[in-house]
């Protein structure tokens, strides 16, 4: 197995340097003066007669592709990402400002994809061509067929529209009043649920809390609905085992036969799958936040995309590449540690 | 081939599926007849008036729109908008007929180029093996560890809006999954007795790949390629969706939902007024994508036990 | 070497069991009796397919979906195991009768520790505490023949070879030193050596408890090793019933026969190998009359319309034949063990 790590690790800076390659491809797609419009943020700035010749040139935007690949990168790696023009700020800045509620709404999504989707598989697979089977089976490949956006549209539309329960945004306005701008409340993680149970405020806790359900039902659900089926296939295989039948022969209860025997075979499979799956969440997250007006990374990069806001976009790109690759090394490495045919090589 | 037909047939899912296929198909080829377009630009929808406000089902068209008609000399089939206006006065019922091919074309194209893509490269990183595999792997891992979304998107940015962006965006970030299953599908044959008996009666390898390896294999890949059909126009609606797929106007479900985002919620006290706006556009692609999923739903459960026994 | 108690430890009558699947119904076992006394051996024989791992699975009550037990009796120490509830057969299933599979590798659970598995049953069906549980384990591992134990409970099967995985299924199997062992072919996998030295392991540890051993196998070497009595299946239905010495010198059904005829002899010339002619009949399409009929070379005509009852032609030897008396001389012939 550390032979597995290692050689996992060796791979990582390939594998970003691969992913770099890749947005630079893309980004040399577009004319250098469209390239340069991702550093400028005042306009009026190229008024002045040959500025367009010299910033090109200080960015090395009409260089070659390796030189203009190779400062592309330094850049990065000194975060210097570019101007955002629909933010008005650094894209750094607008980054690191959205990423705390996008990641506030990832984080708690993960919880139904996991508790729904997995348990949901398991006791599926058990009551296998029950009547609770089926009606799980029908559900879920009917929530496969219903794409995100309609899902999301729709639970706005009878939460929202209809009820009036779950507004759209990340806190009421009075709420926003005491985070953003009071003395006494102090933004630990700017987590707001947390840092509102920090703050001892039950209040805004609660304001936070009811404008993220909407946006968690939209976000996991095509995560536990794909999750479901996988465990519950993952599952109903692991039942025909043979050492599920020992089990059974020994004399060990059904219970124990189901979640100890059956359920940690199946779910080693799952639990990569599902890993893989929370780092695809991140890809929805631009969805949801649309539909729901949260001002999340996710809204900012579709409202970017809309303007033709490259920097912000290609940015965008940049970042959730690397989580997915940091993320793909966590869940390989996990499978190998869960595994004990796979630990013990 | 006989028996998954005639399995496909007699499970009530795959069968609902099938009709449902059948009906979006005919939706398709019949579109000049159902929904007689009335500009050169077939995918063009019609609008009905220059309201901004979706208009609802069964509204006429308007005089100064009937008025530009006329002095054109374009012959008007129908002048009532059916299933109601989009934002801007768009025929919904035009959208969801052109709408229909739409979703055919990227479906199938997506599909088919991907899958192209991604059974050549598999097949060269399985056959060569050593470096080759291991550099063609680690490009696709690099492609892979994209969110389909994102990456779509980004790629739509930066080439313009437009149905051909889309697929190619869809075709690009689409074919790793085709590559990495022809090449487990192929490294697990290779290793198969039957493989192994054949070059013991000393067949060459170019036959052994052309005669037993790629049969089994390919027939997989095109099973899973035609489970993807649905998310694919899923993800191009997505696209359109967030305002980078296809141009406004354009005769595409995803495409007209984008409007709707703003009129859901209706006017004060009138919740759902603009309901039609969502609910046509959604059906047609829901059941679309039910369609192939229950398609692929019964293939994937008959691939099964073939996997296990037969094949 | 048999110790007989006046009752039968296991009295199997008239079991049926069906598959009821979509292309029709498995009559996989229709129809199957035997008796095992305590401390005795009794032989399961029969190709792929006959319904004894069936059989097996009927009695322990682990029949898989879409299996049934339509009809019959199973006597375990008097007590009919068909009537008994799932929490009963539960108490049963591990304690008093025990069962060993085929394949040691598919049959061990590959993330739990050999340790666990074993003391499972022991913690499951008595009072002890985890500590006593894991010394009984070690002294199992000890008495199986596995070396140092202490090490082995903290491994995983996949960690040990085909021969040790088979002993730790074994004391898995023993731990709770059951009176009745079920083992469903349990030297197949393995090679010759091992089987050897396996077959001796059960027959040692089952002398210690005077316990009984119902041995499924399809290999007449094992029988000859360590059956006492012998019951020979034919597409799910028993075709002879004797002790093993009538099974090898004496048998009267044409299909022992003829697998006693196709085992190659050393000491006499053979030109060619002796085989039964024709396959195994598809279980879902029996042939009319004795299921044997269409391969078997003392077939009249009766044999294809009126399928034969055990009859029972001496004290402890049952043969399901219209033909026996044909087939006695050719015995004699063929076998040529000078008695």
């Amino acid at each position: 197995m550390l032979s597995y790590i290692i050689r996992r690790l060796l791979l990582l800076p390939v594998i970003l340097i691969g992913v770099t390659l890749l947005i630079y491809c893309v980004f040399s797609l577009l004319s250098p003066i469209e390239r340069l419009a991702t550093y400028i943020h005042d306009p009026n700035t190229l008024i002045i007669p040959k500025a367009a010749e010299r910033l090109i040139a200080k960015y090395h935007l009409s260089d070659p592709f390796p030189l203009g690949y190779i400062n592309w990168l330094k850049r990065i790696a000194h975060f210097d990402l570019g101007w955002s023009r629909t933010a008005n700020q650094p894209v750094k800045d607008a980054i690191s400002q959205r990423f705390p509620a996008t990641l506030e709404l990832v984080l708690y999504s993960i919880i139904p994809v996991i508790l729904v989707g997995i348990w949901l598989g398991v006791i599926s697979a058990v009551h296998h061509n029950d009547m609770l089977d089926q009606t799980i089976r029908v559900t879920a490949i009917i929530g496969g067929s219903l794409p995100s956006f309609i899902f999301g549209l729709l639970v706005l539309f009878i939460f929202y529209g209809i009820l009036g329960w779950l507004p759209p945004g990340r806190l009421s306005s009075w709420a926003q009043d005491i985070v953003y701008t009071s003395s006494n409340f102090h933004s630990y993680t700017h987590l707001i649920t947390i840092d509102a149970l920090l703050n001892g405020n039950l209040p805004i806790f609660l304001d936070a809390l009811r404008h993220l359900i909407a946006p968690i039902i939209t976000l996991s659900y095509i995560s536990w609905a794909f999750l479901l089926r996988i465990t519950r296939s993952s599952m109903l295989d692991t039942l025909r085992k043979d050492y599920v039948k020992t089990a059974r022969s020994k004399g060990v209860d059904e219970y124990t036969v189901i979640h100890l025997h059956a359920q940690r075979n199946a779910l080693i499979p799952v639990m990569t799958v599902a890993g893989t799956m929370i780092i695809h969440m991140l890809g929805g997250v631009m969805i949801t936040e649309i539909i729901f007006d949260y001002p999340g990374l996710g809204f900012w990069t579709a409202t970017a995309a809309q303007q033709l806001d490259y920097g912000s976009v290609i940015s965008f790109a940049l970042l959730f590449a690397t989580l997915m690759v940091l993320g793909n090394l966590i869940v390989d490495v996990s499978y190998a540690l869960i595994d004990p045919r796979v630990r013990l090589e | 081939m006989n028996r998954i037909l005639r399995k496909l047939f007699s499970n009530a899912t795959s069968l609902i599926g099938i009709i449902l296929l059948i009906i979006f198909v005919t939706i398709a080829i019949f579109a000049p007849v159902i929904a007689p377009p009335l500009s050169e630009d077939y995918y063009q929808i019609p609008r009905m008036s220059w309201d901004i406000n979706p208009q609802p089902p069964g509204s006429p068209m308007s005089g100064d729109i009937r008025d530009i008609y006329d002095y054109m000399g374009t012959e008007i089939k129908y002048d009532r908008a059916i299933c109601g206006t989009a934002e801007g006065g768009y025929d919904i019922f035009y959208g969801l007929i052109w709408g229909t091919r739409t979703a055919f074309k990227i479906g199938i194209i997506t599909v088919t180029v991907s899958m192209l893509i991604g059974i050549v490269i598999g097949s060269i990183s399985a056959y060569f093996g050593k470096w080759v595999d291991e550099i063609l792997m680690r490009i696709t891992d690099i492609f892979l560890s994209f969110p389909f979304l994102v990456a779509a998107m980004v790629l739509t940015t930066v080439l313009g809006r437009g149905l051909d962006k889309v697929m190619i965006a869809l075709i690009v970030f689409g074919w790793m999954g085709y590559a990495r299953l022809i090449r487990g599908s192929i490294l697990s044959t290779k290793e198969e007795t039957y493989i192994m008996a054949a070059k013991a009666l000393g067949v060459n390898d170019g036959k052994i790949i052309l005669k037993h390896l790629l049969p089994n294999t390919i027939f997989l890949v095109m099973v899973q390629g035609s489970m993807n059909i649905g998310s694919m126009v899923i993800t191009a609606a997505a696209l359109s969706f967030l305002g980078v797929g296809a141009p406004v106007g354009y005769a595409d479900w995803g495409q007209m939902v984008s409007f709707a985002r703003n009129w859901i919620i209706g006017s004060p006290g009138h919740a759902g007024q603009y309901w039609y706006t969502v609910l046509y556009p959604g059906i047609f692609i829901v059941l679309f994508v039910l369609a192939w999923n229950l398609i692929g739903d019964t293939l994937r459960d008959i691939l099964d036990p073939r996997l296990r026994g037969e094949l | 070497m048999i110790v007989n108690n006046k009752e039968p430890l296991l009295e199997v009558n008239d079991l049926k069991t069906h598959f009821f699947t979509e292309n029709g119904i498995v009559k996989a076992v229709d129809g199957v009796g035997f008796k095992v006394y305590q401390g005795e051996v009794l032989g399961l024989v029969g190709e792929s397919g006959c319904g004894k791992s069936v059989t097996a699975f009927s009695i322990i009550r682990l029949l898989d979906y879409p299996g049934k037990t339509v009809e019959g009796e199973i006597l375990f120490k008097g007590e009919n195991l068909l009537r008994k509830t799932d929490a009963e057969m539960r108490k049963i299933r591990g304690k008093d009768i025990a069962m060993i599979f085929q394949e040691p590798m598919t049959a061990l659970n590959p993330v739990l520790t050999v340790g666990f598995q074993i003391s499972e049953a022991l913690l499951m069906h008595f009072k002890i505490s985890k500590d006593e549980a894991i010394k009984k384990t070690i002294e199992l591992l000890e008495k199986v023949g596995i070396p140092m134990p202490e090490q082995r409970i903290n491994e995983y099967p996949h960690q040990l070879s085909g021969g040790m995985r088979q002993r730790v299924m074994i004391a898995m199997a023993m731990s709770c030193d059951p009176i009745l062992l079920i083992a469903d072919e349990p030297t197949t996998a393995l090679d010759v050596t091992i089987q050897a030295q396996i077959l001796d392991l059960m027959r040692t540890l089952l002398r210690e408890f005077n316990g009984s051993l119902i041995m499924i196998t399809h290999d007449l070497g094992v029988i000859a090793e360590i059956a006492d009595r012998v019951a020979i299946m034919y597409a799910s239905k028993i075709v002879e019933y004797a002790n093993k010495r009538t099974i090898f010198y004496n048998p009267l059904h044409p299909y022992t026969f003829g697998l006693l005829t196709s085992i190659p002899r050393l000491d006499m010339e053979m030109k060619r190998l002796n085989v039964i002619p024709g396959i195994v009949p598809n279980p879902l399409h029996f042939p009319e009359g004795c299921k044997f009929n269409p391969r078997c070379r003392f077939m009249t005509d009766r044999c294809k319309e009126e399928e034969p009852q055990l009859i029972k032609v001496e004290e402890g030897h049952l043969v399901r034949c219209w033909n026996i008396d044909k087939v006695a001389p050719e015995v004699k012939k063929d076998l040529l063990v000078g008695e």
